[in-house]
């Protein structure tokens, strides 16, 4: 068995002609959040609906749990819980009947949905018709459904659209803690670099079909460290000294910046500046935010 | 497949499918009670008379009809609230899923047969029939009507599947059914048009010895099941390749 809970291998879907997701290798291990990022129509949501074998990939391979996807199908998906897009519902049968529609598929014991009816805190609605929730209540009612076959992977697409900020933070705090309760996997998608950044300890970027990115999300974190950007006079003259000195500074033949963040090296750089009579006009800090590296990536077409 | 039928179950039931179900049959019972002039005291053959005269509406349009409805609301559900999304990443087999619904529809009609024989039974007690009931008759034509939608059943279950809208496939079985008055004349194609079977199998042959009716009961059956195998199979080949 290989080490990744979900594998795949040039995973490529064509629709009308034009690739919407194509050669995506996604990995996963086990414990991981995994955020799964991208700008509106990236094609998160199309990589999904392949994983969870709604949609056959025009190429390349699905592997969950060590097992090929178009094989073992049916096994697969018995440990795997799901919310693609928007949640699915009866409308004319209540939050409980809905849960136990599906526990009929599930064949788990009935207390189940006693117990994901609590953790999404819909337990007081839970005898309403659902056609009459609100998308919030809706949404809750299909992570509920989602987490109803107690699954080891767990598969949600943009699980928190459509929740007011005191439900996605309960909600991010409920992903957050799965992993260490109950040794769940999740995938979670969204085109929010914040909220990934606040749950997922890998993420992978997705734009255009394209996988651009794929690492841990302290990696990313660090392409957002901050630099040191001097204005002076002669600033290749500069350039070059401070080279020969030992610092590690660029030249772009526009903007000379240096890459250090702590106050003494700072300090020094400068100091070592002045004593070669470069007048110093400036120095500020730039920093990098993960959502301009986000933006960078993705061709700035990414909605925040 | 069992877990199927009962998730299934908690979906239909307190749905108004199931008053559906009661409209022809009732429909047909007021016919034939108020035809009683037709029924003369002691006449032979009166239970026939009565089955052509109540059989003809219900399955020249409601049966045909209810196909459709039923084939539509059992996949309504699933279109409206994004359920085949849901139902198809648990760890169902879509062969059962759609055998299933299949299974329903069929079940719902044989629902809709027993309620139109019932009221068949009824204006006859009440009317007092002198003759003594000929359940084989009765049986066969229940049986024939309810065996003869098993092809119209599987192309709107195809025709629904394919469809989200609820109304299209709808459409589509009102503008086949109409014709039915037409081609029920017709020898030649009236066997072949599968709106048109259910009457063809229902009503008694010597009643109308006119057009498709002097079709034999073999010829009938044997198209039947032919179509019904061609309209399941591809149906079926396309749900279980269908993208959702
Ligand atoms: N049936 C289809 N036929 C043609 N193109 C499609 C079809 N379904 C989706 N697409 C296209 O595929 C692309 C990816 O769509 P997808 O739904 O996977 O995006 P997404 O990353 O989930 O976006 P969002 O953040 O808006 O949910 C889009 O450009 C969309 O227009
Ligand atoms: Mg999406």
């Amino acid at each position: 068995m290989s080490k990744w809970i979900v594998e795949t291998n040039q995973l490529t879907k064509k629709l009308g002609g034009k690739a919407v997701v194509s050669d995506v290798n996604l990995r996963i291990k086990e414990g991981d959040i995994y955020g799964f990022l991208g700008p509106n129509g990236a094609g998160k949501t199309t990589t999904i609906r392949m994983l969870l074998g709604l949609a056959k990939p025009t190429y390349g391979h699905v592997h969950i749990f060590g097992h090929e996807l178009a094989r073992k199908r049916i096994e697969i998906l018995r440990k795997v819980g799901s919310l693609v897009e928007y949640p699915s519902f009866y409308g004319h049968l209540t939050a409980y009947d809905n849960l136990e529609a599906v526990r009929r598929l599930l064949d788990v014991p009935r207390s189940r949905i006693d117990q994901v009816l609590e953790v999404v805190r819909l337990t007081k609605e839970a005898r309403r018709a659902v056609k009459g929730y609100s998308l919030g209540m809706k949404q809750r009612l299909g992570i509920a459904t989602a987490l109803l076959g107690q699954p080891q992977l767990l598969v949600l697409d943009e699980p928190t659209n459509g929740l007011d900020p005191a439900g996605i933070l309960e909600i991010r705090e409920l992903i957050k803690r799965m992993p260490q309760e109950h040794g769940v996997t999740i995938l979670v998608s969204s085109h929010l670099l914040s909220e990934i950044d606040q749950m997922a300890n890998r993420v992978g970027i997705i734009t255009k079909g394209k996988m651009i990115f794929q690492d841990e999300t302290q990696v990313l974190r660090q392409q957002a460290r901050s630099r040191i950007q001097l204005a002076v006079s002669e600033p290749e003259e500069a350039w070059r000294m401070l080279l020969a000195h030992g610092y590690h500074v660029d030249w772009d033949r526009q903007q000379l910046t240096a890459e250090l963040t702590d106050d003494k090296a700072v300090a020094t750089m400068v100091a070592a500046l002045v004593q070669h009579e470069f007048a110093v006009y400036r120095v500020q800090e730039e920093s990098a935010s993960l959502e301009q590296i986000f933006l960078n990536m993705t061709g700035g077409e990414g909605s925040l | 497949m069992m877990r199927m039928f009962r998730s299934e179950w908690m979906k239909l039931r307190r749905t108004v499918i199931w008053a559906l179900a009661v409209i022809s049959p009732l429909l047909a019972g007021v016919t034939g009670f108020l035809s009683a002039g037709d029924y003369e005291n002691g006449q032979e053959g009166v239970w026939q008379i009565a089955l052509g005269i109540m059989g003809l509406l219900h399955a020249m349009l409601f049966l045909p009809l209810l196909t459709g409805v039923f084939a539509a609301l059992l996949c309504r559900f699933e279109h409206t609230g994004g359920g085949w999304k849901q139902l198809l990443a648990l760890p169902v087999s879509r062969s059962s899923v759609y055998a299933v619904k299949f299974i329903y529809i069929m079940l719902l009609l044989a629902i809709t047969q027993l309620l139109f024989l019932a009221a068949l039974l009824a204006t006859g007690l009440l009317l007092g029939f002198a003759e003594p009931i000929p359940w084989r008759m009765l049986l066969v034509s229940a049986l024939g009507g309810w065996l003869a939608c098993l092809p119209l059943a599987a192309l709107q279950l195809a025709v629904s599947v394919a469809w989200s809208s609820f109304a299209a496939p709808l459409a589509v079985n009102v503008i086949f059914t109409i014709p039915n008055i037409l081609i029920i004349n017709s020898a030649q194609y009236g066997p072949y048009y599968p709106w048109a079977q259910p009457l063809l199998a229902m009503v008694p042959r010597d009643e109308m010895g006119f057009g498709a009716f002097n079709l034999s009961p073999e010829t009938l059956l044997g198209v039947i099941l032919v179509s019904f195998v061609v309209f399941l199979l591809g149906g079926w080949g396309y749900f279980i390749r269908k993208a959702v």
